[in-house]
């Protein structure tokens, strides 16, 4: 028997109440260290999606859209722009890489994107398979594209037309893989990278093929990236943007004024972009974080109602122990060890209730948005939260220990009929 | 071995001044106390109990004066030498039979001897319940539960406190014989208060307050 056996007994004598407790407060640890780590990740995700790329050039429209589209591949593009201009902002000494990006087409989900070579230098991925693209027709995949469609070097496809993976729009000719990114991390881990000409070609041939591919163009006009073109000459070539990585931060301040001033092209930056975009997300976590405090603080309400019922009802139990030749100092042991574990137990419960529901989510965020987002266990985060409980615990336990401190037990064992 | 000296207790914002005649109990002695409710016959054990500090005098036990010993040093020679009985009696609810003598020894750090505890289990004819939760006792198991926590650490002195005021004359005897007779075993003082007259012929020494 020691002073652990008795506190556990008694929190199993009350099952009801310890369950309710525990509960409860495993609910808003978990809700903390979820909404917490939910939003670490996504902000991570989208600043290491970013790469280097510090400008994105592309048709005018919104700033965000172009970047959502251009950089973190989740939305539609503003536009096109002609390739001859952004050929011709790629000379300025400023800048160190200019990639050309063109895309439209999807294969099971996954973009396909039209570009040089550079375009893997932006996210710093190298080959772990075959090798580069070397004429039209060919892919080199991402990571997780070739892990989740299981295609392997020589395997070839058909894309379908737009960002949604359908039977409708299928191109006629088959694009085949020569190699396989390694894992980066970054958006190109989803991408289906091909040259321009393969974009090009693809949109170009079908323009000779149907009348109906007419009506087809303009339904999708806007969201749609590429136009068709009857000359192959290079003047007439469109691109949907152009990534720009600069040599110093010079750059940052003169070309996107220069751009925005004097072109029909719009310049934005994603790191601006992004963190704007959070701005208005940011508001949601508050408002969840601030919900599971509130419930943080009810549940540990709930505690100290739980013992002080304990300490009060069981009085003469209490008083009891005190005759047996337990200290005051062993029944406040009692009743802390009884808060403590029970704040123990919620959160080791409210970590698994966190990795859970963040699993669900992260799984659903891949089925929809084709983005694998690492379940990364923050311990930051967890000793912040149970740093929080425990707190809140003590002042609960302090409270409740309050009648034993002044408990008569004269008076208590006098009363007993 | 159980000595009071001119014992007085005031409750605190009450009039009445307690003052008790003093008590002097040598070895295997034991002695009814015996009054009308209200005349201080709880006090009057609670003060030999250690469990209230009277406004004078002194109680010693075992020549240990209870006055000279601080708060913790207290609890731990009351703890380990007294036992004590109560009308209704009470075991911590949270806990099985079992669990309770364990505490019992626990808290006035004795060793825990399991067949000295089955050996009194089997005396007070409650062995069988070793495992039981104290809800599921009946009254009389309650009580010799209550007899068997108050001498399992083998105290000096026995105080107790009305044991047979809600018994019926059958189990008035029972429970008195248990107790005198775990007092024998002892080498134990036995103190009882009561206003039950039934309990006076089985005592030598009778004290009328």
């Amino acid at each position: 028997m020691n002073i652990w056996k008795i506190s556990i007994k008694n929190l199993f004598h009350k099952p009801l109440y310890t369950l309710l407790s525990i509960i409860s407060l495993a609910i808003s640890i978990g809700l903390l260290l979820g909404i917490r780590q939910l939003d670490t990740a996504v902000k991570q995700q989208f600043d290491n999606s970013l790469g280097n790329v510090d400008l994105v050039i592309g048709a005018k429209g919104s700033p965000l859209q172009l970047v959502l589209a251009s950089v973190m591949h989740i939305d539609n593009p503003t536009g096109n722009i002609s390739y001859q201009e952004a050929k011709k902002i790629s000379k300025n000494p400023l800048i160190k890489t200019a990639v050309p990006i063109s895309y439209g087409d999807n294969y099971k989900g996954y973009r396909i994107v039209g570009t040089t070579e550079q375009f893997a230098t932006l996210y710093e991925a190298a080959l772990d398979k075959g090798q580069l693209v070397q004429k039209p027709m060919e892919v080199v995949l991402g990571y997780t594209v070739a892990q989740q469609l299981n295609l392997k070097i020589g395997d070839t496809f058909l894309s379908s037309h737009g960002f949604v993976d359908n039977d409708m729009d299928v191109h006629s000719d088959p694009l085949t893989v020569v190699g396989i990114y390694k894992p980066t991390q970054k958006v190109i881990d989803r991408l289906i990278v091909t040259n321009l000409e393969s974009i090009w070609e693809a949109h170009d041939h079908e323009n000779h093929e149907g009348l109906n591919e007419h009506d087809d163009h303009e339904e999708h006009e806007d969201h749609e990236s590429h136009k068709s073109h009857n000359e192959h000459a290079d003047e007439d070539k469109e691109i949907t943007s152009l990534l720009i990585a600069f040599k110093s931060p010079m750059g940052l301040l003169t070309i996107p004024r220069q751009i925005n001033d004097k072109t029909s092209m719009q310049a934005a930056l994603p790191k601006y972009e992004v963190e704007r975009l959070f701005q208005f997300t940011g508001i949601g976590v508050k408002v969840i974080s601030w919900i599971a405090y509130i419930i943080l603080i009810i549940s540990c309400i709930t505690i100290f109602i739980s013992l002080f019922k304990m300490v009060k009802e069981r009085a003469f139990d209490l008083a009891l122990l005190r005759t047996y030749g337990a200290s005051n100092f062993q029944l406040i042991k009692i009743v802390a060890y009884e808060g403590l574990l029970i704040g123990l137990l919620a959160t080791v419960l409210g970590v698994i209730i966190s990795q859970s529901g963040l699993f669900f989510v992260y799984r659903m965020i891949k089925e929809e948005y084709k983005q694998t987002i690492l379940q990364n266990l923050s311990y930051i985060d967890i000793l912040q939260t149970s740093l929080w409980v425990f707190v809140m615990i003590v002042v609960a336990i302090t409270l409740s220990i309050l009648p034993i401190i002044s408990m008569n037990v004269s008076k208590i064992l006098s009363n007993e009929k | 071995m159980i000595h009071t000296e001119n014992l007085t207790f005031k409750y605190h914002q009450k009039e009445t001044v307690f003052q008790f005649p003093d008590i002097d109990l040598n070895q295997s002695e034991n002695l009814l106390i015996l009054g009308k409710s209200g005349i201080g016959k709880t006090t009057l054990l609670h003060l030999m109990a250690g469990l209230l500090k009277p406004n004078s005098g002194t109680v010693t036990i075992a020549d240990v004066s209870l006055q000279s010993l601080n708060s913790k040093q207290l609890d731990k020679f009351t703890g380990k030498n007294i036992g004590l009985v109560f009308q209704k009696n009470y075991a911590v609810r949270s806990l099985n039979v079992m669990e309770n003598i364990q505490a019992r020894l626990f808290f006035c750090k004795k060793k825990v001897d399991n067949s000295a505890i089955t050996n009194l289990l089997q005396q007070l004819n409650i062995e069988n319940c070793k495992s039981k939760k104290i809800n599921e006792l009946s009254e009389g198991q309650l009580q010799r539960l209550g007899i068997a926590l108050s001498v399992i650490h083998e105290p000096k002195l026995i105080l107790a406190d009305e044991p047979t005021a809600s018994l019926d004359d059958k189990n008035c005897q029972a429970v008195m014989s248990l107790l005198l007779d775990q007092a024998k075993k002892n080498i134990a003082n036995l103190v009882v208060i009561t206003h039950d007259q039934r309990v006076k012929p089985l005592f030598q020494n009778i004290l009328e307050l």
